[in-house]
């Protein structure tokens, strides 16, 4: 034990002494060591970039967030705004096709997911409740044909902005005409 | 003397119908002629503020008001070219410290040359100055035995367009030049007085889907009440304040439904594939006044409650969207033009639920919005006309309208 004591003792301070001696020599292994540590680090860098770039061309399922939602928005804007007379909600015989683009649309394996927001809206003609009441029944009623057409109909919520959401605000007929419709929000 | 007191029965019974308009023959109400003693020295204010003691003079509909503008000392003689009005009101702005303002009232008979009746009035906040004026006046007009004007006090809701999608609900004087924002973030819309002393409101909060908010205007504290797909409306409130009417669309069908708020129950009222709103009560609160296009245009309907038989209301106009119903009578808006190519115009018209008399109110422009006072004396609408807008009053009993004008964001709905 005592041996052992005595050995350890002098292994120590011939390291020690070794220590001091080389001082300069340490210095040079600490460079050393910081010249490794930032070729890694660069190396590092180069890794990340490559794999991220990997992932902005895959698969549309592993898309970030905002990257989806843009694909949505940009599904909802190729949607057709069904468009309606003066103080009516039946669909008229030119806005057929409309619906049936948007049956399409709502259909498509891009959207068949996707929870479908009916919008109606109205002019600045009618007076306050009878005005929503109005924007719900358009809702209803494009529904309703939509549900014809093989969309289901759990997929869709509707909802009367009455006057409050217009697209034109000029006071003339033709502004008007555009503020009578439904129009739809895509939502995951 | 038979026919005599046929005749005499006869004008009786027109005369408490409002329906019927009052032809005056001559003009025998006290005339009143106003002095501003303020000490303001920027006349831009002292209009403002002469304009409007000047119109709730005129809105009591108990004075000939004189237009002109006189200024001249609290203290001073009256003026002798005053001598041909019965009544001289003399009135001063003072500021105090802060935001306090005052205003004092002393009214001349001028026949005499005294002083008959002198108050002082304070409000904390300068911005409240329209209620000064309202108090002074209604003190003023119960000074000298008018029929009450106390609803010159009473608070107005309004909801506002702020920008698509988005409105908020603010709360004003009768005249809405005074306005406090009370509510806003999204579409706040609706709103409706939830009991007779103006403590707070029912409103309407469209997000995902619509939810019906109670909001006590003092505490600012605000509960859910009820919620449906589609739309949702409270559209009138019971004397007693504890059933709702409200439009309701389970399924995007807008029906009428009475609510109690009190054990959660609500009853459909109506039952018909189209568009029924806007129900308000009516008489004795047994049947309900509604607007509906069962007809195939929107028009004014009248029921019993808990009866499926509907009656029609109102025989005129093609376009009949809007109602407002106090006692035995209702106010609508009426689309003179029924197609969207010609020029919009909406005229105001009174009916009463037991006579075939309609009687026009308004004559151009477009009028809506039409809200009976408590009272029922009165009418309050907003009127447009050739670019610019009004708030409009319209005393009943009197055959006198008043317009007071309005700047600012277009309104969604409004309740008195």
């Amino acid at each position: 034990m005592k041996k052992s004591l005595l050995l350890a003792t002098i292994i120590a301070a011939l390291f020690m002494s070794g220590c001091s001696q080389k001082k300069p020599e340490v210095d040079m292994t600490k460079q050393e060591s910081a010249q490794e540590s930032t070729t890694a680090v660069t190396e590092a860098d180069t890794g990340v970039s490559e794999v991220v770039g990997t992932e902005e061309v895959g698969d549309i399922t592993t898309l970030p967030e905002d990257a989806r939602m843009e694909k949505i928005k940009e599904l909802e804007a190729s949607t057709k705004k069904i468009y309606f007379d003066f103080d009516k909600y039946n669909i008229r015989p030119d806005q057929e096709a409309n619906v049936d683009e948007d049956a399409r649309i709502f259909t498509s394996d891009a959207a068949k997911d996707l929870t479908i927001k009916v919008e109606g809206n109205c002019d600045e003609w009618g007076t306050d409740e009878y005005n929503y009441a109005l924007g719900l029944k358009r809702a209803k009623t494009v529904r309703d044909a939509l549900a014809l057409k093989g969309v289901d109909e759990s997929r869709m919520v509707m909802v009367s902005y009455g006057e409050s959401n217009p697209v034109c605000t000029e006071h003339t007929k033709e502004c008007w005409a555009k503020n009578r419709r439904v129009e739809f929000e895509l939502l995951p | 003397m038979r026919y005599l007191i046929i005749l005499l029965t006869g004008i009786v019974l027109f005369a408490s119908d409002a329906t019927l308009e009052i032809v005056k023959s001559a003009d025998a109400r006290p005339s009143v002629t106003i002095q501003d003693s303020s000490d303001f020295a920027d006349m831009r204010i002292r209009q403002k503020f002469f304009r409007l003691v000047l119109g709730d003079l005129k809105v009591t509909a108990h004075f000939k008001v004189d237009d002109t503008y006189r200024s001249g000392s609290f203290d001073s003689m009256i003026d002798p070219l005053m001598k041909e009005y019965d009544y001289l009101f003399r009135y001063r702005f003072k500021e105090g410290d802060g935001q306090t303002l005052y205003l004092d009232v002393r009214v001349y008979d001028i026949g005499s040359k005294n002083a008959i009746y002198e108050r002082s009035y304070r409000v904390a906040n300068r911005t409240r100055y329209p209620f000064l004026i309202h108090q002074a006046v209604i003190d003023f007009n119960d000074f000298l035995n008018m029929p009450s004007v106390d609803w010159m006090r009473r608070y107005v809701v309004f909801s506002q367009y702020s920008k698509p999608k988005s409105a908020d609900i603010v709360v004003a004087d009768y005249t809405l030049t005074y306005r406090k924002r009370i509510i806003s973030g999204g579409l706040n819309i609706f709103p409706k007085w939830a009991d007779r002393n103006q403590k707070g409101i029912y409103y309407t909060k469209l997000g995902k889907r619509p939810v019906l908010y109670y909001y006590n205007i003092y505490t600012g504290k605000q509960t859910k009440v009820v919620t449906s797909d589609g739309m949702l409306v409270c559209s009138d409130v019971s004397r007693d304040g504890k059933r709702l009417l409200l439009t309701m669309a389970p399924e995007g069908q807008p029906d009428i439904y009475r609510y109690n708020i009190e054990t959660g129950v609500r009853e459909r009222l109506t039952f018909y594939s189209g568009i029924d709103v806007s129900a308000q009560y009516s008489g004795s609160e047994k049947k309900i006044i509604f607007v509906s296009d069962r007809l195939g245009y929107p028009n004014i309907f009248i029921k019993k409650i808990g009866e499926r038989a509907v009656r029609q209301l109102v025989y005129h106009g093609k376009n009949n969207n809007a109602c407002s119903a106090h006692g035995k009578y209702v106010v609508y808006t009426s689309r003179e033009s029924d197609n969207a190519f010609s020029a919009n115009t909406f005229n105001l018209y009174l009916v009463s639920t037991q006579s075939d008399y309609i009687r026009r109110l308004t004559a151009s422009g477009v009028n809506q919005f039409p809200k009976f006072s408590p009272d029922g004396e009165s009418v309050m609408y907003i009127k447009h006309y050739a670019s610019q807008s009004a708030l409009g009053i319209i005393r009943l009993n009197y055959n006198e309208g008043f317009l007071f004008p309005l700047k600012g964001h277009k309104i969604q709905s409004i309740d008195w």
